[in-house]
């Protein structure tokens, strides 16, 4: 497939996908919608490190402010995670069953790829919208209103050093998603909990709250293979939140796991839909 | 023309219809395993990483005890917004929703049993979660009466329950904004209860979070089982909590029943009852 055709019905896809995710209501209050949720997760994990701070559990006042920037950060970069996890582990059910047109798709020439890569993006600008909002609420809340002063300074940062990274996270992310559709093509009991148990994984093992030197040894192998946690390094980098860690280095890491997870992506959507084939799959319905 | 069915004989079928609904969700709900595996062992990804940001920031190990608690109810209010109230959502995108307006049972019986179906479903769900936190983090837990933590968990669950009623009205008309609505209750409303922190009813906790949180029955519910189970306080300390639970549940309930009629007289005038993929 020419590499135009694929751009081509990728855009489609993700105007259809833009649509059906936002037009069901105005775009103030789908922004609300699009917020609110990774603000509440922060609100959450601030307000442990805000009682931790009135508990007096470390000595050192500075530390909480800086944990608190730290955990801003990878906090609001999660937003992706979830976003594409939860919307792309479903996309296949409610294509297949709720509005029965998986097979139709499949159908047509332009093949799933496009489609499910043009669908994942419309998750990615969704967690755009949430991470740069819920990064500006949060300078607002803790500094503004709060007067906490936390280290994040959002004009001193540096964009050469964040945009190849997010660039990069965002194609390893895609990459899960495309295995959990593939995952989802070829099962019907999945759909409703793969996205939160790949996101709840992330969520414990990728450093998001807190540093992965606090996981148990045994745990942390697996911490230092997953994409998100090279992303968070970067991004937290670019922030000049971590002065002592090498940036270059995860870049590094984050392009090789990116690769990877791309050659697995690919290899088990291809996979999977072989098997959906043989089997008629395309056109199950599975709802009761 | 049929004869009228004595009041005996309309409770009868109306508690048939509840026990009917929530045979229905026991089934359908515990036929898959990985789906019960998923459900316990899931929450444990996030009680863990919250556990493991309390040690990192040096607070006491009850603060992971409280998590775990919180940890487990927020498995009931997940259940109340996905089982509950977006019930008539689902059944109306699967096209069951007119067969429901039809069968000759109130509608609120109808929600009873699905509120007992989730509740029992989810208790095991919510007993597993602990167990396997208490296992995994070894937290410890002070229980000096069992019965007082038995009576406020048992009211927690009715008036949450109800409010699950209310929604389930409230989400009948609604197309593609329930699953965003849905999506919408989740992490405001753990940030609101306070089920991730140690208390939130604390100095710390801005008075408008409090207040906010204390309309949502599970909040108060939470504070009062951990304050019960953790801190070994006696039932003496949280009568307050019992009679705003019991409030919560003879406020809700009636308004559940007026917004249910009134959300299907509005969608038989709209015509919006049987219409799919809004």
């Amino acid at each position: 497939m020419a590499v135009a055709d694929f751009v081509k019905s990728a855009g489609e896809s993700f105007r259809v996908g833009w649509k059906i995710e936002s037009n069901w209501t105005d775009p103030v209050l789908f922004a609300t919608y699009q917020v609110i949720r990774p603000l509440a997760s922060l609100l959450i994990v601030a307000f442990i490190v805000i009682i931790g701070a009135a508990a007096g559990a470390s000595q050192n006042p500075a530390f909480y402010t800086q944990y608190l920037a730290w955990l801003i950060v990878g906090n609001a970069f999660y937003a992706f995670v979830l976003q594409i996890m939860l919307g792309m582990a479903i996309l296949v059910h409610v294509d297949r069953t709720r509005y029965e047109v998986l097979k139709n798709i499949y159908i047509s020439p332009g093949t799933l790829h496009p489609y499910v890569i043009g669908r994942g993006l419309v998750s990615v600008v969704n967690g755009a919208v949430s991470v740069i909002l819920t990064l500006l609420f949060s300078v607002a809340i803790f500094n503004g209103l709060l007067h906490m002063n936390i280290p994040l300074n959002l004009l001193n940062v540096n964009l050469l050093m964040l945009i190849p990274a997010v660039i990069l996270g965002i194609i390893s992310l895609l990459a899960i998603g495309y295995m959990l559709c593939a995952v989802n093509i070829v099962s019907n009991r999945m759909e409703f909990i793969l996205g939160d148990s790949v996101s709840g994984i992330f969520f414990l093992l990728g450093g998001v709250i807190f540093p992965i030197a606090l996981l148990p040894s045994y745990v942390q192998p697996i911490s230092n293979v997953l994409p998100i946690t090279y992303l968070l390094n970067a991004v937290r980098e670019s922030f000049g939140l971590l002065p002592t860690a090498s940036y270059v280095s995860d870049l590094a890491y984050l392009a090789l796991t990116t690769l990877v997870t791309m050659i697995i992506g690919i290899t088990v959507f291809r996979l999977a839909e072989q098997r959906a084939k043989k089997l008629g799959l395309f056109d199950r319905k599975s709802e009761y | 023309m049929l004869p009228k069915a004595t009041p005996r004989e309309e409770l009868l079928t109306n508690l048939r219809a509840a026990y009917a609904r929530m045979w229905v969700r026991l089934r359908g709900s515990n036929r898959e395993i990985t789906g019960l595996v998923a459900e316990i062992g899931l929450p444990i990804l996030t009680i863990g990483a919250y556990v493991i940001l309390y040690r990192a920031i040096g607070l006491p190990p009850t603060a992971g005890a409280a998590v775990i608690i919180g940890g487990a109810m927020i498995a009931f209010w997940t259940n109340v917004l996905w089982n509950m109230s977006s019930q008539w959502f689902w059944e109306r995108e699967s096209g069951n929703l007119e067969m429901y307006l039809v069968a000759p049972v109130s509608r609120m019986s109808v929600l009873l049993g699905m509120a007992m179906g989730g509740s029992v479903n989810t208790s095991i769900r919510a007993l597993g979660i602990v167990l396997l936190g208490i296992f995994v983090f070894q937290v410890p837990f002070q229980l000096a009466d069992p019965l007082s933590v038995g009576l406020v968990f048992v009211l927690t669950l009715v008036a949450l329950y109800t409010m699950g009623m209310l929604f389930a009205s409230i989400f009948m008309l609604y197309g593609r904004e329930a699953w965003n609505t849905a999506n919408l209750l989740q992490e405001p409303v753990y940030f609101l209860s306070g089920a991730y922190f140690p208390r939130i009813y604390a100095p710390v906790v801005p008075f408008a979070v409090q207040a906010a949180g204390s309309l949502i029955p599970m909040t108060i519910g939470l504070d009062a089982i951990r304050r019960l189970a953790i801190n070994g306080e006696s039932i003496a300390t949280v009568w307050p909590h019992i009679l705003a639970l019991i409030a919560c549940t003879l406020i809700l309930f009636p308004l559940a029943r007026r917004a249910l009629n009134y959300m299907e007289s509005l969608g038989k005038k709209e015509g919006r009852l049987t219409l799919r993929w809004q």
